[in-house]
C-alpha cells in the first residue's frame, strides 16, 4: 500500500514537471478549461441570486378579496363568516372602508402630500371593504391558489380577487426554465470540454509514442502507461477549476454593484449570491472528473493503437 | 523454451512473412539467426514477444501458448524477456540511468533498489558512472550496451537481439557478443538476429536460417 502511495505520487510529481516543462501548452489547455467551466457557474450564481430574491419577495401567499362598494357591514360580515370557515382557508381578516383608508394614511404619510384635502375634495371614503385570505399551506401551490382564486370569485357581493403571488408565480417559472436551459448548456459545454481536452491529451499521448512502445515492450501494464495521461487530464481539471474560481470572483464583484441597486428598487437588502465551501468543492470536483474523464477517453482510443515495432 | 510449430504469418498488406516455421530453442541455448532483410527475423521476434499473433500454428514461449494468452498477462511475458534492437531504442531526453530503470520501474520496485541493481547493470555492460549522462552523449557502442543493460536488468531468462552488431566495428562487435556469451553462460536463453557471419563463426553456435519466410536449419 506504502509503495501503490509513493508510486502514484511519482507519477504525480513527475506529470506536474512535465507541465512545467511546457509552461504554454498548460496554461493554454487549464484556460479552455477555466472559461468553459465560468459559464456554467456564471449561470449557477445568476439563478441562485434570483431564487434568493423570490424568496424574499415570496414569503407566505395571500389573497386580497375586494367586496362590492356599496355593500352593507352586515352583507360584509356575513361574505367574511363563510370565507373563514372555508376548509381551504387558514386565515382571512376583514378589512373596513376605515381600517383601509387608515392603512392607506400610513402608506401614504410616507411621501407626505395633503391626502386630508384630497379626501374631502372627493367626499367620501372611495376604499371598499376587503378581506385578506391566507390559504392553508397544503394549498398554496399555483394550482390550488388558481382553483381558490376561482372559486371566490364567484361569491355574491365579491368584486374582485387579486392573487398577490400571480407574478412572482410567473417570475419563478421563467426561473425554472432557464434553470433548465443552464442545465443542458452546461451538459454540452461540459461535453465540449471532454472533447477539447481529450485532444490536447491525444496530442500528448503522440507525442510520448516512443516511450510509450518501450514500456509496453518491457512490459508495462496498460494501467502504468495510463497512468500519467490520467495525472495529466485531473491536473488540469484540477488547475482549470481553480482558475475559473478566480474568474468567477472577478465577474461577481463586478456586477455586485448593479445587482445590489436592482434590489434595492424592489425593497430587498439585495445580495449577489456567495458561493458556499460546498458549492466551490463542487466545481473543482467537476473540473478534476471531466478532466479525468477527457483523458480516460483519448486513452481508451489511442493507446491500444501505438504497439512496440 | 521457445517453440514454433508450422507457424505462418501474412500481413493484412498481404506480406507473408514466415512460411510454415517450425522450430524448437531449450532454455540456456544461444542461437543465431541469419536472413536477407525482409527474411521474417523481426517477424519471428514479434511473434515470440506477442507483439504480433501468427495466422497459422502455435508458438510456445517458457511452456505458455501465446495464441491464447489473454491481453491482460501480455506485461508479465515481456517482463520475461529482454530485447534489444538495432537502433537502440532509448529515450533520448531521458538519462541513461533513467533508461536502464525503465523495466524496473514498471514493476513498481522500490527507489533505492533500482538505483542499486541499474549500477550492477551498467558495470556489467562496462557503462560505470554513465547514469546521469544523456544517451546522445554516447558513442554508438556505449548506446547498445546501455540498450543491453536495460535489457538484462530485469533478469529475463530470454534474451532477444535484433542485428545488435549492425553499426559496429569489428572490436565492439566482439565485445557485445561476448557479453551475450556471458549472460548464455549463467544460463539465460539467448537468440541473435545478425548479418554478421564473422561472429557466427567465432560463436560456434546453431544457427537458423530464414530465406523469404522459410527456414533452412545449419548444424
Amino acid at each position: 500500500m506504502g509503495s501503490y502511495l509513493t508510486r502514484h505520487l511519482q507519477v504525480l510529481f513527475a506529470t506536474l514537471g512535465d507541465m512545467a516543462r511546457t509552461p504554454m501548452a498548460s496554461i493554454n489547455t487549464i484556460l479552455i478549461i477555466a472559461v468553459t467551466l465560468l459559464l456554467p457557474a456564471l449561470l449557477f450564481v445568476s439563478i441562485q441570486t434570483a431564487k434568493s430574491l423570490s424568496g424574499q419577495w415570496q414569503g407566505q401567499p395571500q389573497f386580497t378579496v375586494f367586496l362590492q362598494k356599496d355593500i352593507s357591514d352586515g352583507a360584509a360580515q356575513l361574505i367574511f363568516d363563510e370565507i373563514q370557515l372555508h376548509p381551504k382557508i387558514e386565515l382571512a381578516e376583514l378589512l373596513s372602508p376605515d381600517d383601509a383608508l387608515a392603512e392607506f394614511r400610513i402608506l401614504a404619510g410616507r411621501g407626505g402630500g395633503n391626502l386630508d384635502s384630497e379626501l374631502a375634495f372627493i367626499g367620501e371614503n372611495p376604499l371598499p371593504a376587503s378581506i385578506v385570505v391566507m390559504p392553508k399551506s397544503g394549498f398554496a401551490n399555483a394550482q390550488h391558489l388558481q382553483a381558490l382564486e376561482q372559486e371566490l370569485s364567484q361569491f355574491d357581493g365579491i368584486d374582485s380577487v387579486r392573487l398577490d403571488l400571480a407574478w412572482t408565480d410567473r417570475f419563478n417559472a421563467m426561473l425554472n426554465a432557464f434553470s433548465r436551459i443552464s442545465v443542458l448548456l452546461s451538459a454540452l459545454l461540459f461535453l465540449a470540454l471532454v472533447l477539447i481536452v481529450g485532444n490536447t491529451i491525444k496530442l500528448l499521448i503522440y507525442n510520448r509514442r516512443d516511450e510509450i512502445e518501450i514500456t509496453k515492450l518491457v512490459g508495462g501494464t496498460n494501467g502504468f502507461i495510463r497512468r500519467p495521461f490520467l495525472y495529466y487530464g485531473s491536473l488540469f481539471g484540477l488547475f482549470g477549476s481553480v482558475v475559473s474560481l478566480v474568474f468567477l470572483l472577478i465577474a461577481a464583484s463586478l456586477v455586485a454593484k448593479p445587482f445590489d441597486q436592482l434590489a434595492a428598487a424592489y425593497q430587498s437588502s439585495g445580495f449577489v449570491h456567495q458561493p458556499t465551501l460546498m458549492e466551490i468543492g463542487s466545481l473543482v470536483l467537476i473540473g478534476i472528473t471531466l478532466g479525468w474523464l477527457s483523458a480516460r477517453w483519448a486513452v481508451a482510443q489511442h493507446l491500444r493503437k501505438i504497439k512496440p515495432s | 523454451m521457445i517453440q514454433l510449430s508450422q507457424v505462418s504469418k501474412r500481413y493484412p498488406n498481404g506480406h507473408e512473412a514466415l512460411k510454415s516455421v517450425s522450430l524448437e530453442i531449450a532454455q540456456g541455448e544461444m542461437v543465431f539467426v541469419t536472413g536477407h532483410s525482409g527474411a521474417g527475423k523481426s517477424t519471428l521476434f514479434k511473434l515470440i514477444t506477442r507483439i504480433e499473433r501468427p495466422t497459422q500454428g502455435q508458438v510456445l514461449v517458457d511452456g505458455k501458448n501465446l495464441g491464447r494468452l489473454p491481453e491482460r498477462k501480455i506485461p508479465a511475458l515481456r517482463r520475461e524477456i529482454g530485447v534489444i534492437f538495432q537502433d537502440h531504442k532509448l529515450l533520448m531526453d531521458r538519462s541513461v540511468f533513467d533508461n536502464v530503470a525503465l523495466p524496473l520501474i514498471v514493476l513498481g520496485m522500490p527507489r533505492n533498489e533500482i538505483a542499486k541493481r541499474v549500477r550492477a547493470a551498467l558495470g556489467k555492460v562496462g557503462l560505470h558512472g554513465k547514469e546521469k549522462q544523456l544517451p546522445i552523449t554516447l558513442s554508438g557502442g556505449e548506446q547498445q550496451r546501455v540498450g543491453i543493460a536495460r535489457a538484462v536488468i530485469n533478469r529475463p531468462s530470454i534474451l532477444l537481439a535484433d542485428e545488435p552488431t549492425g553499426n559496429l566495428d569489428e572490436d565492439l562487435s566482439d565485445e557485445i557478443m561476448d557479453i551475450f556469451a556471458d549472460f548464455n553462460q549463467v544460463g539465460v536463453t539467448v537468440l541473435i538476429a545478425t548479418h554478421d557471419l564473422r561472429q557466427i563463426e567465432r560463436m560456434g553456435k546453431r544457427t537458423l536460417h530464414l530465406n523469404e519466410g522459410a527456414l533452412i536449419e545449419h548444424g
